[in-house]
Order: structure tokens, then sequence, then C-alpha cells
């Protein structure tokens, strides 16, 4: 077990600094100069040159990427264009209200495929199970862009029960957080569904009811058991959506985090900045899926041997 | 699991999606209203007489743009998908094929792109490459390829034992022609199911990309940036939301039924 | 189990951060870029700062300049005014203001090195005396007309130093600064050395909200006191039918207007732009998307301007006179309708459906706009640097006609003066400098004259609308005077009348 984790651990490095790489290339993806595309085609020759130098990108590409990477293990992340403030603490204030918002966003999800799942599951074919599942599956056809306005319209404008936008107290994380988690319970839902029901028929089942005990209880006990792993393979797989899912999200609440900080950046042609934020939420991705592997292996006793 | 004699998701699904297909080819020809001409006298209309789904906040009849808005969703997601489906099963068959280096190569490049968020590499290339349509597609096509690429390669190697292969290797087939003309083919189901989840989620991505102002550029109306310009008028006019709001949840809701129904059909598990 | 979970969480839908008692609040769109008069140009600034801070002079409801620190204002020469300050002015800590403090404010802004914005529009300034300190000499290296705009910088103590994003400095206004979380709230308390009458505001919170429909809300709900000109036209007939909220219209003097680059060949050509003037219809904007709260304009100056002059060219919608100008200009026609003229028009997120707007009307006559959508920070970097063909923004606050220098003498391109398109005509650059050192009113109206004549024939901008002033407030809320510059000086005098004690709940 000890062996998995420090491989994994291990793998961390070449995978952030691959991710770490592939963003420092998207900044000279740039067509044309990335300078006069930041400053505008009728720019001074002085104010290109100096925002040039101030970027560096007058060196040569491999003193470039050295001193970019340089510059992530020491944490700076270079200044804004636009208000010169440095790009790693403009992220840091933001980070908090992302992450905030996501784990809301995954607690809910999770609240909401649990019961769901399981009733559906414990009673394949019935009205309960085929409700459940339509249910389902239009949380994860209905796109972020139109369920958060949903949302609004219904449980702010129409019954007035929460804000509108905007981070505060609890009740205003309930619209951001439903929004962003609706797909993921759906997904999560009916994953636990098709465990439950399968392991509804297996043998286990039949041991337990021959035992006395109630087959409630038996699904409970093997059924969710056994349901453990492919849900969290699938949150492995999905954790990704729902961090990218907050870029979106965090528009449509007016939500002070990384999401929105990112949209604006690009707006302004703030390259550093997008680069930080972007970066940030690749690395992001990166320790989550790391996190994932490790629960996974935690629980499946065959990974490890591998 | 009991397989069900009636595929109800395949049906509904096939039903939506052909309807979709139909509206985006043969809309706009029977709704003759130009969705860029604006009317100012008719501003933020409600549905009715003349205006079915009302108008926008530019007076601009917001049935003909859903119906172009259909043109967009489809034709961008098509072209996406068949860029994605074409590059990524290539990609994923020859260095299943070629095995060795070339393949730990290429894989190492896929684990490299897949460590990245999807929507987040989208969006870092639209943001990037700027606006355009062909830079949209691009943007898009580097989100999904490497799913086909994995999938291909996978099932490759797998049937790359089996005896139709072996024949044809033997008989002097070259990869490519290996790859194409008797592995490909026998994919094609999964590759189905795949494909019709990842429309949906290219439909989405487009739409998302368009609402964020990344995407398509106005007055093209996409039912994501009609989205994004519906939201300053959600309190007086919710009408703007709703229609291009369901369109994509129809349009999407379709498409995970047909790929559902598939996977039913070719007897995978639905998730 | 849901609805138990979401009622465990649902509170007052306000949320948190209630005003204190006897605080008004006041939304607004954007926070304040600086709370020193000194720095901050932008027009929040100067809402905001206007409460806080007071000046030599400024323009009062009539338009017209009155003093304000100064009890009275008299020329004593063609290039030298004299204020005598009023007895026992102090600032909100206590400290006494007297003519060093404001020579030392303007000290600060023109000394060189100094970060303030503001140096570029006193070059004409020569010397501050201050004989004695209750009086202050300003003198200017010409007879200069406008000398009075010179008098409206907010005057802060002597000895405070300019700092970027610091605190505010302290003033002489009817209000203090309390605290200013940017992008939050500005929260201003009374000036206790300053009378009060009773009844009025102990305080004043503006808060900042991005979201034009959060406001309209926070109105509806009695959370937010007032709002000025940033509620939507289109929800105005929303919150008409409140009946704890009045509307008050009244004529404003904010300047829309399309402006060209001069910098493209194309946009030289006189056809051309009489062309896109007669493109627009901008009575068809006002009435719809403004839905009446503007006029429609002929020129820069609005008529409560005293040098106002009405006898213009006007443009009125006729898009067959754009088409033929066009044709005559040597753009025809092509087989798809489009002309060989295309433009890029620069704008932010909230002019895009204005953008739109004339996208399809230009489209119309076959001139293709291409919308770029930028961040404002960006966008405004871009307007300095001439990166634009066609943009539209809006002059406030215009009292003097000297803006018509600022804005078209060819030599007062940013960073020096706000000829953004750079427009360069040897017979405006005469008029406007010499109606500059004019001090007999009736010649210099006369001159101002043949300006407004000459901007309507040559259009270095295409005049759109005056925008209205759009007051909702609370209907107990007494005693709001209006500014046609939008100013919201009168909240120090605000009251609230009995009618007001009406239970709103969320």
């Amino acid at each position: 077990m000890k062996r998995y984790i420090v491989r994994r651990l291990l793998s961390l490095v070449p995978v952030a600094l691959g991710v770490a790489s592939l963003t420092f290339a998207l900044i000279h993806l740039i067509p044309g100069d990335p300078v006069i595309a930041m400053l505008g085609d009728n720019a001074s020759n002085a104010d290109i040159v100096g925002l040039r130098q101030r970027l560096g990108l007058d060196r040569p590409l491999w003193d470039q990427y050295a001193a970019f990477l340089y510059g992530l293990a020491h944490g700076d992340l270079g200044r804004s264009i636009l208000t010169n403030e440095p790009v790693a603490r403009l992220i840091a204030e933001r980070f908090p209200a992302t992450l905030e918002l996501a784990i809301a966003g995954l607690a809910i999800a999770i609240l909401i495929a649990l019961p769901l799942g399981f009733a559906a599951g414990a009673n394949p074919g019935r009205p309960i199970d085929l409700g459940a599942m339509s249910f389902a599956i239009l949380g994860i056809s209905i796109p972020h862009i139109y369920l958060g306005p949903l949302l609004m319209i219904v449980f702010s404008l129409d019954l007035g029960w929460l804000p509108l936008t905007g981070r505060g107290g609890l009740s205003h994380l309930v619209l951001p957080a439903l929004t962003l988690g609706a797909a993921l319970a759906a997904i999560l839902a009916r994953m636990l569904r098709q465990s439950l029901a399968a392991a509804g028929e297996a043998d286990y089942i039949r041991t337990a009811l021959a035992k006395g005990r109630s087959r409630l209880a038996a699904l409970v006990h093997h059924g969710l058991r056994n349901a453990i792993s492919p849900v969290v393979t699938l949150l492995g797989l999905q954790l990704g959506g729902l961090l990218t899912g907050t870029i979106v999200t965090e528009i449509i609440f007016s939500w002070p985090g990384l999401g929105r900080l990112l949209i604006t950046a690009i707006s302004a042609r703030d390259y550093p900045l997008v680069e930080g934020c972007v970066l940030t939420f690749a690395l992001t991705y990166v320790l989550v899926n790391l996190v994932t592997d490790l629960a996974y292996a935690l629980i499946d006793p065959r990974v490890r041997i591998e | 699991m009991k397989r069900r004699a009636f595929n109800a998701s395949l049906m509904i699904g096939a039903s939506l999606v052909a309807t979709l297909v139909l509206c985006a080819i043969a809309g706009p020809l029977v709704v003759r209203v130009n969705p860029d001409a604006i009317d100012l006298a008719r501003t933020l209309a409600p549905p009715g007489p003349g205006h079915w789904l009302g108008c926008d906040a530019l007076g601009r009849d917001l049935l003909a743009r859903i119906l172009w808005g259909a043109r967009i969703s489809v034709g961008v997601s098509s072209i996406v998908i068949a860029l994605s489906l074409i590059a990524g099963s290539l990609i994923g068959g020859f260095a299943a094929l070629a095995g060795g280096r070339i393949d730990e190569l290429v894989m190492r490049a896929v684990d490299i792109v897949l460590a990245f968020p999807g929507f987040l590499l989208a969006i870092a290339l639209a943001a990037i490459l700027g606006p355009g349509l062909p830079d949209l597609v691009i943007a898009l096509a580097a989100m999904g390829w490497t799913s086909y690429a994995r999938l291909v390669r996978g099932e490759v190697l797998a049937l790359r034992e089996r005896d139709f292969a072996v024949a044809a290797s033997a008989l002097g087939a070259r990869p490519a022609r290996l790859l194409l003309r008797h592995l490909l083919p026998a994919l094609s189901g999964p590759l189905m199911v795949q494909a019709s989840f990842g429309i949906g989620g290219i439909i989405v991505a487009e739409a998302a990309l368009s609402f964020l102002g990344l995407g398509v550029m106005p007055p093209a109306p996409s039912w994501g940036n009609m989205l994004d310009a519906g939201r300053a008028f959600i309190l007086v006019a919710p009408h703007l939301t709703t229609a291009p709001g369901v369109a994509i949840g129809l349009a999407v809701l379709g498409f995970n039924l047909l790929g559902d129904g598939l996977a039913q059909m070719i007897g995978s598990r639905p998730v | 189990m849901m609805p138990l979970l979401l009622s465990a969480v649902v509170g007052c839908r306000s949320g948190a951060g209630a005003p204190p008692s006897g605080y008004l609040q006041v939304d607004i769109d954007t926070s304040p870029l600086a709370l020193d008069p000194r720095l901050g140009t932008d027009a929040m600034s100067s809402r905001v700062g206007e409460l806080v801070f007071d000046a030599l002079a400024r323009v009062d409801e009539h338009q017209e300049f009155a003093g304000d620190l100064a009890a009275s204002i008299e020329r004593s020469a063609p290039t030298a005014i004299v204020f005598h300050l009023r007895p026992g002015l102090r600032f909100s800590d206590g400290r006494p203001l007297t003519a060093r403090d404001i020579k030392y404010t303007y000290d600060s802004i023109l000394a060189p090195g100094s970060l303030s914005p503001r140096a570029a529009m006193f070059s004409e300034l020569a010397a501050i005396e201050t004989p004695d300190s209750a009086t202050v000499i300003l003198k200017t290296h010409r007879p200069y007309a406008p000398a009075l705009t010179l008098a409206t910088v907010g005057v802060v103590p002597y000895g405070t130093p300019i700092v970027p994003h610091g605190a505010a400095p302290v003033g002489s206004g009817p209000f203090a600064v309390e605290a200013f979380a940017r992008d939050d709230r500005v929260v201003l308390r009374r000036n206790p050395y300053r009378l009060a009458a009773l009844g009025t505001p102990r305080g004043i919170v503006f808060k900042i909200v991005p979201d034009p429909t959060v406001r309209a809300l926070e109105l509806a709900e009695g959370v937010c006191d007032l709002v000025e000109n940033l509620i939507q036209p289109d929800l105005l007939g929303y919150l008409q039918r409140r009946p704890a909220l009045a509307i008050d219209r009244f004529p404003g003097t904010a300047y829309q207007y399309l402006a060209f680059n001069f910098r493209d060949p194309r946009l030289k050509d006189l056809r051309v732009r009489r062309a896109i003037a007669y493109a627009l219809d901008r009575r068809a904007i006002v009435d719809h998307l403004f839905h009446r709260t503007a006029r429609v304009a002929n020129g820069m100056l609005a008529p409560e301007n005293t040098y106002y002059f009405g006898g213009v060219t006007t443009y009125p919608y006729d898009p067959a006179r754009a088409d033929s100008l066009l044709d005559k200009a040597g753009y025809p026609r092509g087989a798809s309708g489009w002309r060989a003229l295309a433009f890029v028009y620069k704008t932010t997120p909230e002019g895009e459906r204005l953008a739109e707007a004339f996208q399809a009307m230009l489209g119309r006559v076959g001139i293709r706009l291409r919308i770029r959508v930028n961040e404002f920070g960006a966008f405004y970097g871009d307007i300095q640097r001439g990166n634009f063909d066609l943009m539209s923004l809006q002059w406030v606050g215009i009292s003097d006609p000297h803006q018509y220098r600022m804005v078209f003498d060819s030599r007062q391109t940013p960073p020096r003066g706000l000829n953004r398109g750079a427009y360069s005509n040897p017979a405006m650059d005469r008029l406007v400098e010499t109606g500059d050192s004019t001090l007999d009113r009736a010649a210099r109206r006369a001159i101002y004259r043949q300006v407004q004549r000459l901007a309507a024939d040559d259009l270095p901008y295409v005049s759109l609308w005056w925008q209205d002033n759009v007051v909702v407030m609370d209907r107990g809320l007494e005693g709001f005077r209006p500014y046609p510059n939008g100013s919201l000086r009168s909240l120090a005098d605000v009251s609230r009348g009995p009618r007001a004690h009406v239970e709103r709940g969320p």
C-alpha cells in the first residue's frame, strides 16, 4: 500500500510538469504577436517594447521556460498587465470562493444521489425507479447555463426564497451549488441504481434472505459496499467536470471566484493572469485526480497489487 | 439485468434527434423570418401571434433565432465530432498497431492532455485563438479526441489477436488497410455510443463557450449566446432564457437517450 | 427532505450587511476607482467624492458655477480669479480648512512626478496665490474663460500624500469616509463639523451591485433606498408597479456620442460619416430601448447649458440618403448587398445591446460592423491608444463649452487630452482656442455657436442622445433635489417623511 502511495505521489511531479508546460505553450499559440494582442494595433513602440521586456518575451524560448518554472516553484506567476498586481495574490484571493462552491456542489450531488439512486436501485422496474431515472436523465441533459437561470427564476424571483446572486451566507450558496452539482447528482444516482439493481439479484442477497434478514438490510449492507468502488471511479472521472463547471456557474451567479477571474482576464486580454488561472485550475485537477486514485486504491485492494 | 423488449430510450432519443436535425435543416426554410432583423418596437415582446416564441432585446424573432441556432449547434457539433472521432480513432488505432515505443509515446501525450480538464482546454484555446468558427472547432475538438483514441486503442489491442485480423495481416494487409477496412468497422458499435454522448457534450460545450463570449459571436444566434443575452432581462422577459434553454436541454436529452438506447442495443451497460 | 433542508438555510433574501439605522443605502454598479479627489477621475469616484470633499466652486442645480468653499468669487484681472473663503470651515476631523490646504491640494496634483491624472487638465494654471488664510487667487497664463472649471477639485488637508489604493483622505464635505471595501461598499458617516438638519441621514452606504437585476430587486424589496441612472429602462415598468417606490425623471446633460477614428482614411471622408449619421435611427433607440428616458441630441451641450445653440444641422433617420451618399463616396453595393466597408466597433459587455442595434442599422445600408467586446479596462486602453474604428461613449457632467477643446482640438490627443479619434480641423482649432480666451459672455456665445454648427456639419462625432436622470427611490424620501449633471449632493438633506414607515418585506 505504501509503495503504491509513494509511486502515485512521485508520478505527480511529471504530470504537474506536463500540465504546466502545456499551459506555458498555450500563450505561445496566440496568433500574431501576443504583446500586440494585449495592447492593440496602434500601441506605441515604447509600450510594446516595454511590455515585451516585462514579460520576458524577448528572451529565447528555453530561457522563458526556465524562468516560468522557476517562478512557479517560488509561487511567482508574474503580474497582471492591467492592474500590475501579482497574479498569485489575485488568484489566492479568489480561490477559496471557488473551493467553497465546488465542495458545496459535490456535497449536494451526493446528498441528492444517495436517496434517489438507492430508492431506484432497491425497486428496479417500479414507478419510483422510472421516475427517479427520468429525473436523472433530465438532470444530465439540462446544461448549467440554463439550469442556473431556471433555478433563479423559480426560487429567487417567483418564490422569493433565496437570494439571486452573489456570495454571502448559506442561503447564497444553495442555488449555485445546486446548479453545479445537479448533473453529477444525476450521473451518480444512475450509477448507484445500476449497482444496486445488479446487486439485488446476486447470490448473497438470497443468502441473506434465507438467513432471515430483510431485503432492505441486505441491500444496504452488501449492495452499497459493492457500489462504492464504481462510484468512486465515477467521481474520479466527473470531478474535473465539476471543477470546470464552476467557471460557468460563477458567471451566472456573480460568484467572486477563480472562474470569474479567468473570464474577466480573458476579456481584458490579460494573458499573464489567464495563464495563472488556467494553471491553477489544471493543477487542482491533477491533485484531485491523485486523491481519488488513492481513495480508489484504499477501497479496491486489487489495484495495489499491480 | 433484463433486456427490455421495447427500447424506449432508443425510440425517444432517435425521435428527438431526428426532430432536431429536421429543424436545423428545414426550419429556417419554413419559418422565413430573418433572425438578424431588428424591430425595436417589438423589444422583449412576449410570445404571441406573429412571434410564436416572442422577441429578444432588439425585437428579433426568437423562433427564427432558435431555428438558426439549431443549425449552428448541429453543424458545429457534427464537424467537431467527426474531427474528434477521425483524429482520435486514427491516432489510437495506429498507436495500438505500431506498439512499443510509439504506442508509449502516444499514450503519454494522451495522458498529458487528459490531465488537463477538457472544458478548460477548450476555454483556453478559444481565448487564445480568438473569435471565429474554425478556431472554435479546433478548441472543441481538442476537448474530446482523447476518449476515442483510448477506446480505439484498447479495442484494437484486443482485436489484433482475433482471427480475422491475423488472417488479413498474413495476407499482406498494411496496418492502415487493416485498421480502416477491418478493425474500425468492428468497433462501430461502441464508437457510435461514445459519439452519441459526445455530441451532447459538444453541444453543451459550444453553448457554454458562446455564453462566455468565447464562441459564436453576435449577431449570429447560438443558443449559448442567446442565454447570455437573456440574463439581463430575466425579471421582465424570462422567455428569452426559456426558449434557448429548453432547446439545448431537448437536444442533449435526445442524444443522451439515443446513446443509452444504442448501448442497450449492443449490450453494454448504459451510464 | 429537500424542502426541509432548504427552509433551514433560507433567511432574509437580502442577505448579510443591512445598513445601520439612520443610514441610506444607495446601490451603484462599479466600485469608485479612488476616493482621493486627486486620483479618481471616473464618474463613480466623483459621485461619492462630491459628498466627502468640498471645492472652491461647483456646478449647481441650474448648471451655473457657484461658490462651495468660496463665499464670493470675482475676476480681478483677465488672468486672475479671486476666491474669498467662508468663515469657520472645518475638515471632518476638526482641523480648520484654510487657503493653505487649497494651495497644497493643487500643488500636489501639479508636482513633477505626481501620480495624479488630473495634472493634464491644469496646464493653463500658472500659479495659486494665498495672500491670507481666507483668500485664494488662481492665476492663468492667458485670459482663460473656463477658469472656474479649474476650481472644482475636492480639497484635502495640507500634507496629505497621494497614495494609489490608499485610504481616503479627510474632506470637509457633509460626510466622511468610514469604510471602503473595494468591490463591496463605501460607507460614509456624517461629518460632525457640518450642520445637519434633523431627520437627515446619519450616513450613506454605497453598495456595489454589478448585477442590474439585483439592483432592481433590492429597490423592490426595500433593501436599497435609491438608485440613480443605473436601472435598465426595461425594468422601470416593473418598478413602477411597486407602491413603495417613486420614480423621478428629469432632463440630464450626459451626452452619448458615436466617435470616429480619423486615423482611418475611409472615415476621413465626410460623405461616409454623414451616411453613418443618417443610417442610425436614434429616435427608435430612444423610444424603444430607453423607453423615452433620453432626448435625441444634436450636439454635445444639452439645452440646459447657457451656451446651447439649437440651430444646427440634424440627421433624421434616412437610410435612402445614406445609401446614395455611400454610392457617391465610391463604395457601391456588391452582389451580396454588402459594400466594401467594414469597421471595427469596440465596446464593453454593457454596451453590447447598443452595438448590435448599430450593427443591424449599418447593415441595412451595406456597412459591416465587427463588434469586439472587452472588459472596461482593456476597452479603455484601446480607446486611449486609438485602437478602434468606431466606438460610443458618454460625456458626463459637461458644464463649460471648454470641453470642445478637450475633445476636438487636434493637439489634445491622449494622453494629453480627450481627442481619442485624432480629429484635426484647423477651423475648429482656431475657434476653440479663441473660445477659451474670450472672457466676454456674448462674444464667447457667438464663438460657440459657430463651434456647434461646425461640429454638426463636420461630424467628428455623431450626436446620439442626452440621457435623462432617472432616480428610483423609496417613496418616503423627501427633499431630493435633481441636478442636471446627476450629482447626488442633495442626499445630505433628504429625510424620510411620515409615509415612509410602510412595512416592506422580502
